[in-house]
């Protein structure tokens, strides 16, 4: 069913122009060696994202789901199979050079927020900065501004254990965006939130998408804040069993997603 | 990434485990501060030795028959009043200063006081050679002291104050018994001695007194040691070599019956000594080092295990293998340069208590301490570089997933 649909995709000549292929995956498996055993974690996995997509990727633990968010977050490389980041194939990239791309392409969010501790959410915010060799006065000034931006304008001086879960994702959207990465990967961000930071974590990733046109792909097992998305996708051992639009994503009215209706 | 901000993290890692830092410094520190202190007190000593010496003057030659290698001893192999004269006819340039080698012991008492003095029998203006001894009062024996033989003498300050209770004691009489008998010396002068090494740690009540050689021995009298001041500008051994082999040959005698002892020769000695010391001393502390280095590395695998997680996080934000490796051979090195700071000046403390308790001046050996600094930056560099490697190789996704 998910190559229906992403043929479909592929389809659409002028889709391809306006709304260039941020993710591309083909035929991709990935194996892990578990003593004499192997396991094959992704089976041949095939999936576009484009631009200013706002996805989940659901399933349950096990399915998958976290393998491809590795594989997709340049932490990991595929066994078999095509991979292109912004059209970049990272099977040939050099571990620097992945590092690399991490820091410009990608933002993480993850579900224990990890913050470094004992370090002011201020320079938490920097630190992708830091890595990108951007000068300490513009770097201090676009952290200030990103914390601004999610409503921590006063606290940029906290250490994260001095702020509560909410707040703590908060600062780790403010620092997936400090180098203003296309791509922002959210690994079950709202795991370890109550509902109503849940919601409110949610809503800046709809912001970021509607407004900013950041490409939001969020892994999560609860269907609620699936809801949240445009489109879901759902893994069951190693595969795609199920990709479709989700309500608000039919309703979106985003030329995107024309292909799908 | 940038050395600053390295640098920042380090000394923020290591203010976060106060305590733990301290601790893993404490091998550096002590490594250091033994070697800058035992450094610093061996030049120091080396120092005071030198000065010492040249009190004595460089030009300083104690002539003596070679007693190890002769088989037979006879009166004619001893010295006579008329060979000094010899001498100083043959080689009126060289030789600043001649007189026998006269020295006895003997017992005093003025008043309730009594002392033990060592005599020692000098010729006129001795101290322009010997130039630690500094006249304070009255003057030092003369010419017409030791052409009269006369019972002139004169003592130490510190004589002067115990026996007759002032420091000018210039004019008094000072009874001498030695043997059964007693002399009355007339106190002709009182020295005093610059505080240095050896006489600080020298803690006898004897008192060194100088006399006009010729009030201790008859003119025709032999004696077996000679002590000379030669010129010191010129080369001290060759004249003393001239000088011995002249000797032989006016008075008929085999070669190398004479030897001499110069100043030079014995600083030469002593400077070997202290080297040896230093030298051991160094093999020490570079154990220590190496023993502080690994308590250093031991506790940056901590170090690296502990903050796991972090690194996978830097490492998904974009960190480059070397940059981890930086981060961490820095906070190695800082804390082992710290440690080095510390030990510097802690050694340098103890040297300087060292050396005032001896009375001599510090003499710091800025080279020691360069070195020391230099060296213990290299133990963080050595000593960190494994658990930096570690910490560089580690796999994100594990790093990240790690509790």
């Amino acid at each position: 069913m998910s190559e229906i649909i992403n043929e479909n995709i592929n389809a659409g000549s002028e889709n391809t122009e306006k709304y260039p292929e941020v993710i591309g995956v083909k035929n991709l498996i990935k194996t892990y060696a578990n003593g004499a055993i192997e396991v094959q974690a992704l089976k041949g996995i095939n999936l576009t994202i484009r631009q200013s997509e706002f996805v989940a990727i659901m399933g349950t633990s096990g399915s998958g789901k976290s393998t491809l968010m590795n594989i997709l977050g340049c932490l990991d490389k595929p066994t078999e199979g095509e991979y292109r980041l912004t059209g970049i194939d990272i099977r040939e990239k050099s571990d620097d050079e992945l590092s690399y791309i991490r820091n410009q392409q990608i933002g993480f969010v993850f579900q224990s927020f990890n913050l470094i501790p004992r370090t002011s959410a201020l320079k938490n915010v920097e630190l992708p900065m830091v890595y990108g060799k951007v000068a300490a006065d513009k770097r201090r000034a676009r952290a200030l501004e990103l914390l601004e931006s999610v409503g921590l304008g006063e606290r940029y001086e906290h250490m994260p254990n001095e702020l509560s879960g909410g707040q703590r994702q908060r600062v780790a959207i403010a620092r997936a965006l400090a180098n203003d990465p296309p791509i922002i990967l959210a690994d079950e961000p709202t795991g370890n939130l109550d509902s109503r930071s849940s919601v409110e974590i949610m809503e800046i990733f709809t912001q970021l998408n509607r407004e900013k046109g950041n490409t939001v792909i969020i892994v999560t097992h609860e269907p609620d804040i699936a809801e949240f998305t445009d489109r879901v996708v759902v893994f069951k051992d190693g595969q795609i069993i199920e990709d479709k639009l989700t309500e608000k994503g039919r309703s979106s009215g985003k030329e995107v997603y024309k292909c799908f209706l | 990434m940038l050395l600053i901000e390295n640098i920042k993290l380090a000394v923020n890692a290591i203010k976060i485990n106060k305590m733990r830092s301290f601790l893993t410094m404490l091998g550096i520190i002590i490594g250091i501060s033994s070697v800058i202190a035992i450094s610093s007190i061996g030049a120091s000593a080396q120092k005071a030795v030198e000065e010492q010496f040249n009190g004595v003057g460089a030009g300083y030659v104690y002539l003596m028959p070679n007693w190890y290698t002769l088989d037979t001893m006879t009166s004619d192999m001893m010295f006579t009043m008329d060979d000094i004269e010899a001498l100083e006819e043959r080689f009126p340039n060289d030789i600043k200063y001649a007189a026998p080698y006269a020295y006895s012991s003997c017992e005093t008492q003025v008043g309730r006081t009594d002392a033990t003095l060592s005599m020692m029998g000098v010729n006129a203006h001795y101290n322009e050679f010997a130039t630690q001894i500094q006249i304070v009062y009255g003057r030092m024996v003369n010419e017409r002291d030791v052409e009269g033989s006369l019972n002139s003498i004169v003592i130490p300050i510190e004589a002067a104050k115990r026996l007759y209770g002032k420091e000018n004691a210039v004019g008094e009489t000072l009874p001498a018994e030695a043997f059964g008998s007693s002399t009355d010396f007339t106190i002709v002068g009182v020295y005093d001695i610059p505080p240095s090494i050896f006489n600080s740690l020298d803690t006898s009540t004897r008192y060194t007194c100088y006399v006009p050689y010729s009030s201790m021995m008859r003119s025709d009298e032999y004696f077996d040691n000679l002590e000379l001041y030669v010129d010191e500008d010129k080369d001290v051994a060759q004249t003393a070599e001239t000088i011995c082999r002249y000797l032989e040959r006016i008075k008929r005698l085999d070669e190398d019956t004479y030897i001499y002892q110069s100043a030079e020769d014995q600083l030469v000695a002593i400077n070997q000594v202290l080297g040896y010391l230093s030298l051991a001393i160094g093999a020490i502390a570079a154990i220590s080092l190496l023993v502080g280095g690994i308590g250093i590395m031991n506790i940056m695998l901590v170090s690296v295990t502990e903050r796991t997680r972090e690194i996978g996080i830097r490492k998904s934000l974009g960190a480059r293998t070397k940059d981890i490796l930086t981060q961490f051979l820095i906070e190695a090195m800082i804390l082992a340069v710290i440690g080095g700071i510390i030990g510097t000046a802690l050694g340098i403390g103890v040297a300087a208590l060292g050396t005032s308790v001896a009375g001599t001046p510090l003499a710091l050996n800025m080279q020691s301490i360069l070195l020391a600094v230099a060296f213990s930056a290299g133990v963080g560099l050595c000593f960190g570089f494994f658990p930096a490697r570690k910490a560089a190789r580690l796999d994100p996704i594990e790093a990240l997933r790690y509790e």
